[in-house]
């Protein structure tokens, strides 16, 4: 190969890397301004007692940010709202993270209380046995107030609607709660769906929740964790999207199964259909043996093989 | 006034090399060490109190830093001053600018352990580094590239070996990655900032660490084996393919997170797209290898050269695998990446630095290795520890995943990871002793007393004459 060559492969170097450049850290920098939204974190505190902006440089001074992440994911459940681009406007440099070893702390403000969040600081297995993280007891005085201060301020703009709530994932605010929507063709109030999930309701869930839905089925007995009890009024707050989501997901901890892996879309529809219609005005209560369904007691024919067992021909 | 000045920015060929090689092990005892306490305060998290140097993000920082600022990139300009040499026929161009780099680097890694060990960082993972250590990066990253480039210019040969190529094209772009990634003087909004910082973040390997890695590879095994390169034309590929396709993967380390789709998409096809070089790349090298495995078993170089090269298959395969959306949707956000990269940095890199080291220091110093058994027990404390590191990370990261999908709080799922971070602890403490065996190996190598009365080395040839 003469010299020319190379220089065309110099050229060629320079090219590909500038037009990389330009397409994946210049494009993106003019062309992707989110608008602040209200939910973003300027750490700003009514009554200040501390300085959450230096309390932020703590944060980063103390690496914090290795692992604990400040974004919520469509799939985290139970950190609070999704975050939206425009959130992170006021974050210089960007505290996002990339593993997680603690939780994620997008809106861990005021979860807790300042005293409980310092003392967590100081000594975290104290307040949180089985605790990995390490103790920021030699923090003075007031880096740990401001350090408090701001993690105090995390999430602090987030307004939440309703005190029971899907995740995200399930609410048309998002792409998924989006495609869930479109593909629901159960109109969740009419009686036609509200029947058809009766049927599939007797199959799959009268063992545990019982066949008028008090938390009673004869499973129950064994059951250390009592299956919900419809009737209770508070499950009149239940937005159809939250039973879906309980339904689709179960309860972690407890034996109520995730759904999603046996019932189709359509039929966890219907049983939102059915279950909306289980409360009462008043919780009817279970509270001992005697209240549980008792399945009837099956009077059996006196069986034998023959009579049960598949025909192998010959007699 | 001149002997000194001759002493420590010497005029000795190869005495760049060598200066930059021995440093980079010493800054890699410090950076496994930290890596090692880090990861002994996983296990036992009251292991220390009240001192904030030794608190786990702080070490944290260091080790990165340590072992990727002073480990691998120490060593491999180290290797780049000795193979490009080499392959020009010629001389480094200015062996006194390589060791005033070489200086100049090592005040950057002093100032990286007073600082970061205090938590002044910029805090963005990976470019942790203060504004004035970097302008120093940049100065010593241009003074080798300028070095590089002059020392290419001079050459006695007129084709370019594609060791050089990869050599050229990363000094090329590293600096440039570099100044873009820290940020050091610009002030972007949250998720922009994000995204240059994973630019970076990705590039300082994909543009760096793999590029170099991938042509010392390129030097290394053709020299081993005695054969030649098994094709011209798929090593060319392979290097347009990186080019190509490694810068724009960034984003897929916040896929998601609220940035723009198009750069995710962007970001996860080009991952995938990597497989393409990845693969050309490693077929070269073993068809190179073939019907010549049988030298592994005494040809330790060789050896390290090898695994590093089934580790870089086993990396690359795994990126894209994890860069997807639905595996990244399980895996992200735990150990199981911690292990990928080790995977790569340990397993591949250090491991094809490991064995260029063996290769170019009795060549540069004229000084045999002094035990073969040593240099068996790295090896072996090497890679079993990784072996070890690699499996337990990847057992932790999938409890983690499985945690974070079922949604179960971290109380629950983080006592049951405590087996395997101790398992860490102990595959540290085994990659640890074969580093300091290492390194106790080069010690005794180069400064024992040598037994034969020959020719004195030729440095000392030079100062009589000059």
């Amino acid at each position: 190969m003469n010299g020319y060559g190379y220089r065309l492969g110099a050229i060629g170097i320079v090219t590909t890397f500038f037009i990389i450049i330009f397409s994946t850290v210049l494009m993106p920098m003019v062309i992707f301004k989110p608008k602040t939204t209200t939910s973003a974190n300027d750490y700003t505190v009514e009554n200040k007692v501390s300085d959450p902006i230096r309390g932020r440089r703590v944060y980063i001074r103390e690496g914090c940010f290795y692992c604990h992440t400040q974004f919520t994911r469509l799939q985290d459940r139970e950190y609070g709202p999704l975050v939206k681009a425009g959130d992170f406007n006021f974050e210089t440099p960007h505290q996002l993270g990339t593993e997680r070893t603690g939780p994620d702390l997008t809106n861990e403000g005021n979860k807790y209380s300042a005293e409980w969040q310092k003392a967590h600081l100081i000594q975290p297995r104290a307040l949180k046995p089985g605790s990995i993280m390490p103790s920021f007891s030699y923090l003075n005085e007031r880096d740990m107030n401001d350090l408090v201060g701001y993690i105090q301020t995390l999430g602090n703009k987030r307004e939440v609607k309703a005190y029971v709530q899907p995740p995200d994932e399930y609410l048309p605010t998002t792409w998924t709660g989006q495609e869930l929507l479109k593909n629901k063709h159960v109109d969740t109030a009419s009686d036609a769906a509200a029947n058809a999930g009766r049927g599939i309701y007797t199959q799959d869930c009268a063992g545990c929740h019982g066949l008028e839905g008090k938390g009673n089925g004869p499973n129950s007995i064994s059951l250390t964790k009592k299956p919900s009890n419809f009737t209770r009024p508070f499950f009149k707050q239940y937005s159809d999207e939250m039973w879906f989501y309980r339904i689709s997901e179960g309860v972690v901890g407890t034996r109520m199964p995730r759904w999603n892996l046996t019932l189709s879309e359509e039929e966890r529809w219907y049983l939102v259909a059915y279950l909306k219609t289980l409360q009462k005005d008043v919780e009817e209560t279970v509270n001992d043996l005697s209240q549980i369904n008792k399945p009837e007691k099956l009077r059996l024919p006196k069986l034998s093989n023959q009579q049960y067992e598949p025909h192998h021909g010959g007699h | 006034m001149s002997n000194l000045l001759d002493k420590f920015v010497s005029r000795e060929e190869g005495s760049a090399s060598r200066n930059f090689l021995l440093s980079a092990v010493w800054w890699s005892l410090w950076g496994m060490g930290a890596g090692l306490f880090a990861a002994m305060e996983f296990s036992n998290p009251d292991l220390v109190h009240n001192i904030p140097q030794f608190s786990m993000p702080h070490l944290r920082m260091w080790h990165v830093n340590a072992v990727a600022i002073g480990w691998l990139s120490m060593g491999y300009v180290a290797s780049i001053f000795y193979m490009v040499p080499n392959l020009c026929k010629t001389k480094l161009y200015s062996e006194r600018l390589g060791n005033i780099t070489m200086w100049a680097w090592n005040l950057v890694m002093v100032g990286a352990m007073c600082t970061l060990l205090n938590g002044n960082t910029e805090g963005r993972e990976y470019a942790e580094l203060g504004a004035i250590l970097d302008v120093f990066v940049v100065i010593a990253l241009c003074s080798t590239t300028y070095n590089i480039v002059m020392t290419v210019a001079h050459r006695k040969v007129q084709k370019l070996y594609v060791s050089l190529w990869y050599f050229l094209g990363s000094l090329f772009w590293f600096p440039l990655v570099y100044i873009i990634g820290q940020r050091t003087f610009v002030a972007l909004p949250g998720l922009n900032d994000a995204i240059v910082g994973w630019f970076y973040g990705h590039n300082i390997l994909g543009m760096w660490f793999t590029t170099v890695g991938v042509g010392m590879m390129y030097y290394l095994i053709p020299r081993y084996t005695q054969a030649p390169l098994y094709s011209h034309g798929l090593s060319m590929l392979g290097f347009w393919g990186i080019a190509l396709f490694y810068a724009p993967t960034g984003t897929h380390h916040i896929t998601q997170s609220p940035v723009p789709e198009w750069l995710k998409a962007i970001a996860i096809i080009s991952s995938i797209f990597l497989l393409v070089p990845v693969l050309t790349v490693l077929t070269n090298f073993f068809m190179t290898m073939k019907g010549k495995w049988q030298m592994v078993v005494t040809d330790l170089p060789l050896r390290f050269a090898a695994t590093s090269c089934i580790f870089y298959l086993i990396t690359c395969t795994q990126g894209p695998f994890q860069a997807t959306r639905w595996v990244n949707w399980y895996l992200h956000f735990t150990q199981w990446v911690v292990g990928h990269a080790h995977l790569a940095l340990l397993g591949t890199f250090s491991f094809i630095l490991t064995s260029a080291i063996y290769y170019m220091l009795p060549r540069i110093t004229g000084k045999e290795w002094k035990s073969q058994g040593l240099i068996r027990a790295h090896y072996w404390l090497k890679f079993l520890g990784f072996g070890l590191m690699m499996t337990s990370l990847t057992i932790a990261g999938l409890i983690q995943s499985a945690g974070w999908a079922m949604g179960m709080p971290v109380d629950q799922w983080v006592i049951t990871l405590v087996p395997y971070w101790f398992l860490r602890s102990i595959s540290g403490v085994m990659i640890v002793t074969g580093q300091c065996l290492f390194a106790y190996n080069i010690y005794q190598s180069l400064y024992s007393v040598a037994p034969e009365p020959a020719a004195p080395p030729k440095g000392q040839m030079k100062e009589v004459t000059a």
